[in-house]
């Protein structure tokens, strides 16, 4: 369905920005080339990736005590008019997935999912359940919690997509997720 | 659907439901615990938990810890006591220049985690180790007393009528002076204010989202953009200034500066924090929760008192506390985790 050109493969494969703005210069300079010269430029603002900023403000809105929940709501929605997720395109769904794929690279760091203030490291499953979770939360969770899964259909795919290609216990892991969801009450 | 929100629901606010009834079991054992004299006791004693505990919330947040706070608390109550009785120093100036000395000495705490890369446990327990030398050499061993005797005005032991500094925590502003209604203690205010700018920064604050971030994974805070590093400068700094706010708290309220006290501090500290629900893996918490956990402590250690139970098992207790606390986020972690 999200199927792409083998020439912008490479290009959505890599993470690293600079990298990326290399191999987008590489390419001819047509209208998909200019589409994602503007995803890069709004994804990328002064070598910070704005995007992946956006998806750990998500999960943090994920649970977060408000004392008015349309506030809550509000903020979310404003997150998702930045990413574009109500509309439905190829290269965003790629592009979704990079930031997923980027996020995902930090969740095998020694530090990550680690307890007793940075004491005990955790073990390599516990990294991946950690991560399952990250994912969730700023995907599917948040969407739930702020019944906006028809706005986040993309973003919602493109992160599950990426999570279940990154080890075999994720798909078990976020139906499991799914399954035990608890509404929060605030 | 329901029965899951008021379960969430709960949870969420389960740490209060504990602070009720432990108020209503020391208060059906002894009446007197609810008097309005222990009550604004208790307020007393809590403040200076409560302040330090707001740095230390931030700390845990990021997946850190500091274990220098008793001796930051200790050493802006001896550099201030004698900056004040030994060099009569003006009294404002005195605060100043401790709260500042607490506040670098968090920066250094940042530049030993951050820059070096020593662990925070291993960084912080060097400066305490430190901090505690340097106050007993200033002090010689020996307390600086008498501070609420201290008069800018007449110097150094001139006047032994209660000075401003001295007033700070021994009044009472009261909401409807002439009834004598709603006594609250300014170390108390203080206190409250602390806390409120704590929230903010945590819930209003880009800082806020920043210190869950780096909590919840560096890597990718880092990758977004964070400094994460000057974040960890950040951190360490405001809980030093946290700290030497407690630390002029506890001076205040005791009148003598000993290079001896307040020994076991920072785990009572950080028992208020984690019993607020901060985790200690990090990225998780709010400030309300640590709010609760001062509440808590404070109640459980005067409530103790009142019952007659012997210093020693106080400290049991408060052991005790510290591990549930953390077993509990241990557990809660595992359960999420199977």
């Amino acid at each position: 369905m999200y199927e792409i050109d083998a020439k912008f493969r490479e290009y959505f494969n890599e993470l690293d920005p600079a990298k990326r703005l290399e191999l987008l210069d590489a390419l001819t300079d047509d209208e998909d080339t200019q589409l994602l010269r503007r995803l890069y430029s709004e994804r990328y603002i002064k070598e910070k990736d704005h995007w992946l900023w956006r998806a750990i403000c998500l999960q943090m809105l994920y649970g977060q005590w408000r004392l008015f929940k349309s506030s809550r709501n509000k903020e979310a929605m404003g997150i998702l008019r930045e990413l574009h997720t109500e509309d439905d395109n190829c290269f965003l769904y790629h592009e979704y997935r990079n930031v997923a794929r980027r996020y995902l690279s930090t969740c095998k760091c020694s530090g990550y999912a680690s307890s007793l203030m940075g004491l005990k490291t955790a073990s390599d499953d516990e990294k991946i359940i950690k991560a399952c979770l990250d994912i969730w939360q700023m995907s599917e969770g948040i969407a739930r919690q702020e019944n906006l899964r028809d706005n986040m259909k993309l973003w919602i795919k493109a992160f599950y997509d990426e999570l279940v290609n990154y080890s075999s216990i994720c798909r078990q892991e976020y139906e499991r997720l799914c399954k035990h969801y608890i509404s929060p009450s605030y | 659907m329901e029965q899951n929100r008021f379960a969430a629901a709960f949870k969420q606010n389960a740490i209060w439901l504990v602070f009720i009834i432990e108020i209503a079991i020391f208060a059906y054992f002894n009446p007197k615990f609810l008097s309005l004299p222990n009550i604004i006791n208790i307020s007393r004693q809590v403040s200076y938990y409560g302040i330090a505990s707001i740095g230390m919330t931030f700390v845990i947040l990021i997946a850190g810890i500091d274990l220098s706070i008793a001796s930051i608390v200790v050493l802006v109550n001896v550099v201030c006591a004698y900056l004040m009785m030994n060099m009569g120093w003006n009294m404002w100036l005195a605060i100043i220049v401790s709260i500042v000395m607490a506040t670098l000495i968090g920066i250094l705490n940042g530049f030993m985690v951050s820059t070096i890369g020593i662990p925070a446990i291993i960084a912080t327990f060097a400066s305490q180790t430190i901090f505690r030398g340097l106050a007993y050499i200033l002090s010689g061993g020996l307390p600086i007393p008498d501070v609420l005797r201290y008069a800018p005005e007449v110097g150094l032991n001139g006047n032994p009528t209660l000075s401003f500094f001295a007033r700070w925590t021994l009044n009472h502003w009261s909401i409807f002076p002439k009834t004598g209604i709603g006594l609250i203690p300014v170390c108390a205010i203080i206190m409250v204010i602390c806390f409120a700018i704590g929230s903010f920064i945590l819930n209003k604050s880009y800082f806020g989202r920043y210190f869950y971030a780096i909590g919840g994974n560096e890597e990718a805070a880092e990758l977004s953009g964070i400094r994460v590093s000057k974040m960890k400068y950040l951190i360490y700094a405001l809980s030093g200034f946290f700290a030497g706010l407690a630390g002029i708290i506890v001076l205040s309220r005791t009148g003598s500066a000993q290079a001896s006290s307040l020994v076991g501090f920072e785990f009572e500290v950080i028992t208020c924090v984690v019993l607020g629900g901060v985790s200690v893996a990090g990225g998780i918490g709010h400030m309300s929760g640590v709010i609760a956990g001062v509440l808590i402590i404070g109640s459980l250690k005067s409530g103790m008192v009142m019952m007659n139970v012997s210093e020693y098992t106080q400290m049991v207790v408060q052991g005790l506390v510290l591990a549930i606390a953390v077993g509990f986020d241990c557990f809660s972690k595992k359960r999420n985790a199977s």
